[in-house]
């Protein structure tokens, strides 16, 4: 109180009273501020984008007990999905064939193939061949193949080209909000009910969105939005 | 601006409660209703504290956080090797057999998952049920996948193979052979199996001086000894009640627990609104000591102690005979003595001339309990009001029936054998008979002394524990077999899947005994049909009767019969009824609503249903009239020692409105000692007192208070509804002075809704319960339990009221506790159109749909903040407490419905309308390509399993739908219109049908 006469020279700079901190300690609180808008950011980024089924499922591609090639089955010798996955069109689940199925062809064809050595055991001790499940949906989830598949929606809508994939792997996300885009506009997934379902490369002949306006207005389309329509 | 009870018309004005503990009203009881848990009792109970529990919780979640960082499990798919015909995976099967309960078949159809089967269904097609079931049918699934089940064979405490115990069957057999069967024994439960008869026949020609003897712990076996008494035949009666105006039940629960339950209560109930009359066209009269549902539905009821039964019909019969039926001589002169009577004479008289102005249309139908002589006097009744070939008919008694009421082929003739040490080979065949027969046949004990005995059981129960060597028995989804209904109706019973264990049926284990017959049980049956019906065109008519369930036109016809007056007046010997007081009460031994005789008592299901007029879970009690209990100084679950000749009993007490003073009626079934996890240790035993001479009721019961207690879990109170105008009823004669009584019951202003409502176009869904033939059996419980994997909690839970049934049947009572009169109401979600739950969920995890306009729960978004419990008027939401399927066996989750979701921990959930039904039939809606879904396609799985068709669903846009008829009547209300919550389920009111006589 009694200092105030500004310094002399050679005279020691005083600190002012009452400031405890120096002055760079100023920009921590703006630093800081950054740093968590730009961390959160971060985070919400990462959770959003690494988190979501797009990045977590698609691509989704395991190792399977058999080296099946749904290329050469479905794609070189042209054999029709319904073939194996028969109650595609009567039931909830597209059933994976039993090996019974496989022996079909391969009690003649390539009978002594090591790699068809677990089917072959498993048709002789009558025990099933563990596949691996791709597509998953959670439990609570009660998607069902028939109502889309009779109703002209495509295989290659959800699973991709399988007829060129060695080892299957999920294509789409399979999530909530991808079913829902689908559902709330099922215009462009449609094909008229003459044409294959099972056809990978069909196109619409006309711009796919209009064409399938026609298709929704004659096969009386409403897919659910209500939440009954897939959890019960 | 609270609503106005508008009171003026006379039912409506009643006042009703569901305990005594309510007509009293106390503050303490007023405090626990208002709470939405009775939380008071989790303290009680348990020494877990809201701190410890919390606790315990952080870490359960820790944990569980840790388990959620694998993101993606392999999962795997397992197709068939060879895949079998028939099955889709995905698609559900149906095939048709039979249930053989306690003797008797109730045709089924049964839903079969990928080979599992997992729910029961009535058979349309079987003529003797209707596509009816009760408790016990739709329960009987679960038996099949106890985990407490015997897996293996068992000699002397040791696992065997199944070959090795044919080892020792054959030798044994051919051991037998050489001294022609001398000193082997059966006992069997009651079968009407033709092949079993056909197998023991063959029997008793290898093996002569075996001995077949049969037992069931409630059986018809007075019904039969009536019949010989009034005809000199053995045969049962069974009812048409659908063409009789009056009904009087004596002593007996034709609706409940009695034989042929199933089918009587939905005849019973086309005649009260169900057939498209408006009003009632019958008039049920009950006398009973005890209050069953059968007299709940009563339109006049009078309280009588079971002993007291037999002056009432001889009174009766005294009474028609002055009012000029013409009897027999013998009989008018036996009856002669009655003319005067305790009983109230108004009654009597008025009842004597509506039966007499009925002639040909009325049916008097006695209990079991009841000895011979009221049976046959009942009979002559009958046969004299020309009721007989009309509403009454007379079907042969099958053999096992018959056996049971011959003292030498019953349960005392065996015993007598085993005292003079004359059984040396016994073979026990089901039943449970170590636990149920009567205390002073010591049958338990007695069984040990043999040398050699068999016993074909499910469990390792009380006489398997008597026995040296144990066969596991196959459930009958498990077997082939055949059965035969009350009225002869055969049906084929066929496996829904391979035995579970190495189990053997009653056929198989007997075919041992005869010499070349097949040890297989398919080939038993077949051969035994192939010689019934004739080779011609058999394998097409075997695999008619496998589809339809039912083997059509061999039930024998109708017996003619010819009333025997002097035996029936003989049988009326004078006998003094006795007089009950405090000192002398009347011992009264009920058949249980839930475990019947005990065999149902390791049934999670059962053990937690509320019974439908006590509400008691997991527990039975000496239920006394709450008179009786002021007298005795007790109150509810008082423990009270129950002396009867030299046998005691500790028991708690059950005061329970309108019961007969001085009666003690306690259920038997419980008090099982090594029954399995879920019922061993609930309840008391009752066989404890039974006595082979008095096996239903006597008098000379006294009781006496201990001084402890005992808590007794009910749901009577739980949901309680605070005195709002829920149930209505009207008499017949209040309802044509004002036929809409019902929907101007409450006063209430215009109702606006502060939202825009929506439209709901397309197919909405509704239903209706017609409280006019709802019994309250319960049955619709358990199908929902079945269908919708409710799971089962524990007594610890139900006192806590956190019980998870979809449906709460409320029982109310009405009048004075001593004639109280009750009334039963189903309630489930009602699926309101304006929810009170959906505004308060913060996550909208309740929501309406566009579709079906049904009140979605989504479980996957609820996070459990129970907000929409709190705000439902009705109560009906339950919430996931714990993880209650989290310890299921893999046996025990083979029941469980692929369609439905299994809830877990934190989740809400509630009736849904059985939406999976809903959306298989959309489906194959969509599939064949149809506009719309015919009505009648959905039937949830509560209405399917209906015995009374109470429950009727459909589309209530469409006004020819079954449904909308039904709302259009003028007695349909739904409940709390006053709120505008706009329920979909609405209820037709109940019209009670008093004999104006009476009024």
């Amino acid at each position: 109180m009694d200092n105030q006469r500004p310094p002399m020279e050679g005279e020691p700079r005083r600190r002012p009273t009452g400031y405890l901190f120096p002055a760079w300690t100023n920009k921590i609180a703006t630093a800081a501020l950054t740093g968590i808008l730009v961390m959160g950011g971060v985070v919400t980024f990462v959770v959003w984008y690494y988190f979501s089924p797009k990045h977590t499922d698609v691509g989704y591609q395991p190792v399977q007990p058999v080296p099946y090639s749904h290329k050469l089955h479905a794609g070189d010798l042209g054999i029709d999905c319904r073939y194996c996955h028969t109650n595609v069109e009567k039931s909830a689940h597209a059933t994976v064939p039993p090996t019974q199925t496989c022996m079909n062809c391969h009690v003649t064809i390539k009978k002594d193939s090591a790699a068809l050595l677990p089917v072959r055991e498993s048709f002789a001790k009558n025990i099933p061949v563990e596949w691996v499940k791709v597509h998953k949906i959670p439990d609570f989830a009660y998607f069902d193949h028939s109502r889309h598949v009779v109703r002209g929606v495509g295989c290659v809508e959800c699973h991709g080209r399988v007829d060129q994939m060695e080892v299957v792997r999920q294509v789409q996300p399979l999530s909530m909000s991808w079913c829902l885009d689908c559902h709330r506009d099922p215009a462009p997934h449609l094909r008229p009910k003459e044409e294959s379902v099972t056809q990978m490369d069909w196109k619409a002949p006309s711009d796919a969105a209009s064409f399938g306006q026609d298709l929704v207005q004659k096969y009386n389309i409403h897919p659910p939005t209500d939440c009954s329509g897939c959890h019960r | 601006m609270s609503p106005v009870n508008k009171s003026e018309h006379g039912l409506s004005r009643r006042n009703y409660w569901r305990s005594l503990e309510q007509l009293e009203n106390s503050p303490e009881f007023q405090r626990w209703a208002q709470a939405e848990f009775p939380e008071g009792l989790s303290e009680v109970i348990s020494p877990v504290t809201r701190r410890s529990f919390l606790s315990l919780m952080g870490a359960s979640m820790a944990l569980a956080g840790l388990s959620g960082c694998i993101r993606r499990p392999e999962e795997h798919i397992l197709p068939y090797s060879k895949a079998p015909e028939d099955i889709i995976p995905g698609i559900p099967n149906f095939y048709a057999t039979a249930y053989p309960h306690s003797g008797f078949g109730v045709g089924v159809v049964v839903e079969s998952h990928e080979g599992r089967p997992t729910k029961i269904e009535g058979n349309p097609q079987h003529p003797f049920s209707l596509g009816a079931t009760d408790v016990f049918t739709q329960a009987s699934v679960l038996n099949l996948y106890d985990p407490d089940r015997l897996t293996s064979y068992v000699s002397g405490g040791q696992a065997i193979t199944r070959s090795a115990f044919v080892d020792q069957l054959r030798s044994k057999v051919s051991e037998l052979k050489t001294r022609q069967g001398a000193g082997l024994r059966f006992l069997s439960g009651l079968s009407t199996s033709p092949t079993l008869e056909a197998l023991s026949a063959q029997l008793s020609q290898s093996l002569p001086q075996a001995v077949w003897h049969t037992y069931e712990p409630v059986s018809l076996e007075n019904a039969v000894a009536g019949g010989h008494l009034a005809f000199g035949q053995a045969v049962i009666p069974t009812y048409q009640l659908d063409k009789a105006d009056v009904i009087l039940a004596l002593d007996c629960d034709f609706m409940g627990t009695e034989p042929g339950s199933v089918l009587y209560g939905r005849q019973w109930s086309r005649r009260r609104g169900n057939d498209g009359a408006s009003t009632p066209t019958n008039r049920l009269y009950a006398v009973e000591g005890i209050f069953s549902i059968t007299g709940a539905m009563a339109d006049h009821r009078l309280r009588l102690p079971s002993s007291h039964v037999d002056g009432f019909i001889r009174a009766l019969g005294a009474q028609l005979s002055s009012q000029g039926l013409s009897l027999p001589s013998e009989l008018q002169m036996a009856l002669e003595p009655h003319r005067t009577h305790p009983f109230d004479a108004r009654w009597v008289s008025a009842l004597s001339a509506e039966l007499l102005a009925a002639r040909g249309k009325s049916v008097i139908m006695v209990g079991s309990a009841q000895p011979a002589s009221v049976h046959a006097l009942a009979h002559a009744l009958n046969a004299s009001l020309e009721n007989v070939g009309q509403s009454v008919q007379y079907s042969p008694a099958p053999i096992g029936v018959a056996s049971v009421a011959n003292p030498d082929t019953g349960l005392t003739g065996l015993v007598a054998a085993l005292r003079q040490n004359q059984v040396e080979t016994l073979v026990i065949l089901g039943g449970n008979p170590g636990y149920d027969a009567p205390a002073d046949l010591e049958l338990a004990t007695l069984i040990k002394n043999v040398p050699t005995s068999i016993r074909l059981g499910s469990h390792q129960d009380e006489t398997a524990l008597a026995c040296k060597l144990v066969v596991p028995q196959s459930h009958y989804l498990e077997m082939w077999s055949d059965v035969r209904a009350l009225d002869g109706t055969a049906s084929i019973v066929q496996p829904l899947i391979e035995p579970l264990y190495d189990s053997m049926s009653e056929l198989e284990l007997l075919s041992h005994f005869v010499d070349g017959a097949s040890n297989r049980g398919y080939e038993l049956v077949r051969a035994q049909w192939q010689t019934a019906l004739g080779t011609l065109d058999f394998e097409k008519r075997w695999r008619r009767m496998l589809h339809e369930g039912v083997i059509a036109d061999v039930a024998a016809p109708p017996v003619q019969v010819v009333l025997n007056g002097a035996s029936i007046g003989a049988g009326l010997a004078q006998k003094e009824m006795p007089q009950l007081s405090l000192q002398n009460l009347e011992l009264r031994f009920v058949t249980d609503a839930r475990v019947f005789d005990g065999r149902f008592a390791n049934n999670g299901w059962l053990q937690e249903l509320p019974d439908p007029m006590t509400k008691l879970t997991w527990d039975n009690a000496a239920l006394i009239s709450p008179r009786t209990a002021r007298e005795l100084a007790v109150k509810r679950g008082d423990m009270v020692s129950l002396k009867y000749r030299d046998r005691t009993l500790e028991m708690p007490v059950w005061p329970m409105p309108g019961m007969a003073d001085y009666v003690v009626a306690v259920s038997l079934g419980y008090g099982r000692t090594h029954s399995g996890r879920i019922g061993t240790g609930t309840g008391f035993n009752a066989y404890l007192l039974r006595d082979s001479s008095a096996p239903y009721f006597d008098a000379g019961l006294v009781s006496t208070r201990t001084g402890g207690t005992h808590l007794l879990a009910t749901s009577q109170e739980h949901g309680s509804m605070e005195n709002r105008p829920l149930v209505l009823e009207a008499t017949v004669d209040e309802y044509q002075k004002n036929p809409r009584f019902a929907q101007e019951a409450v006063e209430h202003p215009p109702l606006r809704s502060v939202f825009t409502e929506h439209e709901y176009v397309g197919q909405q869904w509704g239903m209706t319960i017609n409280l006019n033939v709802c019994t309250g059996c319960s049955t619709c419980v358990v199908a929902c339990q079945a269908e919708n994997n409710i799971p089962v909690v524990g007594k610890e839970r139900v006192l806590r009221g956190r019980e998870m049934h979809w449906i709460r049947i409320d029982r109310y009572f009405a009048g004075d506790e001593e004639t109280a009169e009750a009334v039963q109401q189903p309630m489930m979600c009602q699926q309101c159109q304006n929810a009170p739950c959906e505004p308060v969920c913060p996550v909208a995890a309740t929501v309406h749909s566009r579709d079906g306009g049904l009140n979605d729960m989504v479980y996957n978004r609820c996070i459990g903040t129970r907000y929409c419990s709190n705000n439902c008027p009705f109560k009906v939401r339950r919430f996931n407490f714990f993880n209650y399927h989290e310890d299921f066996t893999e046996i025990e989750k083979m029941q469980q419905n692929p369609d439905v979701t299994v809830r877990m921990r934190g989740v809400m959930e509630k009736c849904t309308y059985c939406l999976q039904r809903i959306n298989s039939a959309r489906r194959q809606m969509k599939l064949s390509g149809a506009a719309r879904i015919p009505d009648g396609t959905i039937t949830p799985a509560c209405a399917q399993a209906c015995p009374v068709d109470a429950i009727v669903f459909g589309d209530v846009n469409d006004p020819e739908s079954r449904v909308s008829r039904l709302k259009a009547r003028d007695m349909n209300y739904a409940l709390l219109a006053e709120l505008n919550v706009k329920p979909r389920t609405s209820y037709l009111a109940r019209l009670r049908n008093p004999n104006p006589e009476l009024g």
